[in-house]
């Protein structure tokens, strides 16, 4: 694969620049002049901005400073990368009958996908050749913010290819559409893709998104995800993050979706080194539900920032978010949630909650859940809760005859179980209830 | 909304402060800005030992710094142009006597200025047994009830006495729970505090009476800066009650307090604060900046911090009240009504320093805001590594009063200890049209109703607070509430 290598001896942000010259003639669409000028806008930006810090409020917690500063290679060209459908294999869902899109590096790749049993009217494909899409040219850009969130400002500078979803208006899409996204990198890789999807007016759409490692390389991937939902419309949207111990990344979705239609995302993470994600929903229109939900099981010295915003810009909207961390060893969580209710956006239920569950002297848990509200007739509230296993509840099931370890899964289990029980694709429930189990278990014992 | 509901919110939110006139009495003032001479000036003029003349120049030098590294604490949800520390006075006493034996040599001017706040000395000496240690601009001017407090050991001065009477108790604790390297106000506090409170109880004492200060900023253009330092030493109790009143004023006032508070094994303090500075006129001009920094710390086992505030004034408040729990089984609470209308802001809320094993924390914040106000909780909840057993419940409710203001909650909870039980809720929403109507239907008009929720929804709160203050408080925030409903 070719590649450029970021010069390690330059500040952070001359490294970014001087490589944005070198990635120039392999970005998306090089010669379609909007999204050029999106580039050049966010590199300008990025440079304006600068690497974030602690100081600054939304990263207070998560030095990403120096997961950027390392000497990763940037991909050029299109991938080299040695995957075949054997590899891929057990990371397809027992029993889920879906259309399989695999993103190796960052990038589909359309001869280890399966999209034969898509309806015709229905578009998965690649970024990179969706350039002339209506739905690209109406979409791509419109709700990611390059001008305040500085990696999405990176992104946006870099954007090479990435995942494109179109449901057309009316299209009930049956089966789920699963991007497996493929880490295989063989050297340390900075990867930035970058995916739309488009759910337009009364269609439907599930996205199952399972990001996974089949090397150990020292990756960083900087994803940025655009969703649309026209009125009326669904989509559901799962992330399960299970990418190897040296793979960080930073995640930040954007979602905007108009009158009477329903935006929900689950994200579950299981491993990672450094993991943030930064998540932007924006229900633009009357009788709107947004639905946030989220479990992290952390172990080992896992570090993962869930940084959520509910943007009530319009009034007559519904919003509940649910999230759950498990800590073990010396992971640590951060849950930075913002419910932002604006000026006239009255008459606002908007719901949030997260518990954590901490089992380890060296866990350590981060948690702010704010409001922000400007219109009074609204029904706001929030809730944020730590602690450890009930003694009595593992006393009551210690009489009951099941073991100390028993007890201690069961526990954990049922703590996790609320956010578990919203997932509506059975295949997939069932493979986060193992993974979930399995991990437990290790906790237990 | 109702027609008359609206107004009567109107109403309130275009009421002028009641508090708002100026005492004629003659002040010695210094001239406005802020340099070393300024603040050997003041050292000298208080008569103070050589030390805390030293301690007042590094905390300037450390002021100096932070305001050329432009380090401005500006991180609060709040919005108003920086003070311009070279445009105040720094020193205003009234020029008489500075102090007076008895209440008769106080001068009247003095003594109304009190009465029409609706404290009378006499009074308050003769009904509810409490000592106040009036404050005005600065200076103590009158301390009531020392005699039955010496009985007890109990000191309670003016800051400038106890350092002249008392240099061994003020120098070991001064600057200990809030240093002069804590915030660019606590520097500039630090360096040109002109007066304050000093309470010291003894071992096993438990204080015969609610203490009492009240502080007014009476000149044009003066900054107030008082120090107040409490020490409980052990198995001893304190109540301590502090309330404010700021007359009407064109230019922005800055207000820098440091409250430190130290409470020693099995020791007791209940800090409580009425607040009701000049909150500007309703088109947002002048008013108060109350930018305070105020501190406890359960030093030894078994000690217990308590804040109870009622934040009324102001145009711009910044403020958390906090607890560092390093005694094991040491208790801190938090229990806030911070009420805003017309242009005010507040950012207020505490925190809560787990150190110890087995300590609890308590916060109850209540927020309400009128008018194009804005209002945020921003609390800390932090539990250190080696504090087993940290129990924390916090609750924070805000009501809105009108559909322009503005209520936010911004908790941080940072947990590293896994026997921590933290809890942390909060609920935003406005007065409900059932809650109204039941009023209405059992004969209330628009604003009993409203006054009647409101004071419901302070009930908690209130009720902490000691009883003279409770009253006054309801008395309080039925005044902020009132206006002729049509």
């Amino acid at each position: 694969m070719s590649t450029t290598t970021l010069d390690t001896s330059a500040q952070p942000i001359d490294r970014f620049v001087s490589a944005f010259q070198v990635n120039h003639g392999q970005a998306l669409n090089g010669t379609n002049a909007s999204v050029a000028k999106r580039r050049e806008a966010a590199i300008q930006r990025f440079q304006e901005l600068g690497v974030p810090t602690r100081k600054q409020e939304a990263w207070k917690y998560t030095d990403i400073a120096s997961v950027l500063d390392r000497p990763y290679t940037l991909p050029l060209g299109p991938n080299e990368a040695d995957v075949s459908a054997r590899d891929l294999d057990p990371y397809l869902i027992d029993d889920l009958d879906a259309h399989v899109l695999v993103l190796v590096n960052g990038r589909p790749d359309h001869s280890l996908s399966q999209l034969d049993a898509l309806p015709e009217e229905v578009t998965v494909t690649s970024l990179k050749d969706a350039g002339t899409h209506p739905a690209f040219k109406a979409h791509y850009g419109e709700y990611a913010d390059a001008e305040d969130e500085v990696l999405t400002a990176l992104n946006t500078a870099f954007v090479q290819d990435g995942a494109f979803i179109h449901v057309p208006e009316g299209t009930e899409l049956e089966q789920p559409i699963l991007l497996l996204h493929v880490n295989a990198a063989q050297d340390d890789l900075l990867m930035q893709p970058r995916h739309l999807f488009v759910v337009e007016a009364d269609a439907k759409a599930r996205v199952i998104g399972r990001q996974l490692s089949l090397t150990d390389a020292r990756t960083f991937t900087n994803t940025v995800t655009e969703m649309f939902v026209g009125e009326r419309g669904y989509l559901d949207h799962y992330v399960i993050q299970e990418e190897d111990d040296n793979a960080s990344q930073v995640l930040s979705r954007f979602g905007y979706h108009e009158g009477d239609s329903v935006l929900s995302t689950d994200t579950f993470t299981f491993s990672g080194e450094v993991v943030r994600n930064n998540m932007t929903l924006t229900p633009d229109g009357p009788n709107c539900e947004t639905n946030l939900y989220g479990l992290v099981i952390g172990h080992g010295s896992m570090h993962v920032d869930n940084n959520t915003l509910v943007d009530h810009v319009h009034a007559d909207c519904v919003s509940n978010e649910l999230y759950k961390h498990v800590l073990n060893d010396q992971s640590t969580v951060v849950f930075n949630g913002k419910v932002f209710v604006h000026r006239d956006s009255q008459r606002i239920d908007a719901y949030q909650s997260n518990d954590s569950l901490v089992l380890n002297n060296d866990a350590q848990i981060y948690t702010k859940p704010e409001l922000e509200i400007y219109a009074d007739d609204v029904v706001c509230s929030h809730g944020a809760t730590a602690g450890q296993l009930d003694e009595e509840g593992l006393f009551y099931l210690r009489s009951r005859g099941l073991s100390q370890e028993r007890a201690r899964i069961l526990m954990m289990k049922a703590f996790a179980q609320d956010v578990i029980d919203v997932i509506e694709v059975e295949p997939l429930k069932a493979l986060i209830e193992d993974r979930v189990q399995d991990r437990l278990r290790t906790f237990a014992s | 909304m109702s027609t008359s509901e609206t107004e009567y919110l109107e109403n309130v939110a275009n009421q002028e402060y009641e508090h708002g006139w100026r005492t004629d009495i003659e002040s010695e003032t210094l001239p406005e800005g802020l340099d070393e001479n300024i603040v050997r000036y003041i050292s000298e003029r208080k008569d103070e030992p050589e030390w805390l003349l030293e301690w007042r120049l590094k905390a300037f030098r450390y002021f100096e710094r932070q305001v050329e590294e432009g380090n401005y604490p500006d991180w609060a949800h709040l919005d108003y142009e920086r003070p311009d520390f070279q445009d105040m006075r720094y020193f205003s006493a009234p020029k008489e006597k500075a102090s007076y034996d008895s209440l008769d040599e106080v001068p009247d001017e003095i003594l109304e200025t009190f009465e029409r706040l609706g404290i009378p000395l006499e009074e308050q000496k003769a009904l509810t047994g409490v000592a106040v240690d009036a404050v005005m601009d600065s200076v103590s001017v009158a301390t009531t009830f020392k005699k039955k407090l010496k009985e007890k050991g109990v000191i309670f001065m003016s800051f400038g006495e106890a350092a002249r009477e008392h240099p061994e108790i003020v120098k070991k604790y001064l600057g200990r729970v809030v240093p002069y390297t804590d915030n660019l106000f606590a520097a500039l506090n630090s360096a040109v505090f002109s007066d304050g409170s000093f309470v010291y109880v003894p071992e096993g004492v438990t204080c015969p009476m609610e203490l009492s200060t009240y502080f007014r900023i009476n000149d044009q253009n003066t900054g107030q800066f008082e120090r107040t330092l409490i020490i409980a030493e052990p198995d001893s109790y304190v109540s301590y009650l502090e309330g404010c009143t700021a007359p009407m004023n064109q230019k922005h006032q800055l207000h820098a307090a440091v409250v430190e508070l130290i409470a020693h094994e099995d020791a007791e303090i209940k800090y409580s604060t009425i607040q009701n500075w000049y909150p500007g006129t309703k088109d947002g001009e002048g008013g108060v900046y109350n930018l305070v920094t105020k501190r406890g710390i359960c030093e030894g086992d078994r000690s217990k911090i308590s804040w109870t505030q009622l934040e009324t004034g102001s145009a711009v408040t910044q403020k958390y009240p906090s607890v560092i729990l390093k005694g094991d089984e040491s208790v801190g609470e938090f229990y806030s009504v911070a009420f805003t209308k017309g242009h005010q802001q507040a950012d207020t809320g505490t925190k809560m320093h787990h150190i110890g094993k087995n300590t609890k924390s308590t916060i109850i914040s209540k927020g309400i805001s009128a008018g194009v106000s804005n209002n945020s909780y921003r609390g800390l909840v932090k539990v250190g590594k080696n504090a087993e057993n940290a129990r924390n419940f916090s609750q924070c409710d805000s009501l809105l009063l009108g559909d322009k203001c503005g209520a936010h909650t911004f908790p941080y909870i940072e947990i590293g200890n896994p026997t921590a039980k933290v809890e942390h809720e909060a609920t935003t929403s406005k007065v409900g049209e059932d809650q109204m109507f039941y009023c209405h239907q059992r004969g209330l008009g628009e604003e009993e109703a409203l006054k009647l929720i409101v004071n419901g929804f302070c009930q908690e709160i209130l009720a902490e607070l000691p009883m003279e203050f409770a009253v006054e408080a309801k008395e309080l925030l039925a005044i902020e509430l009132e206006g002729s409903v049509g």
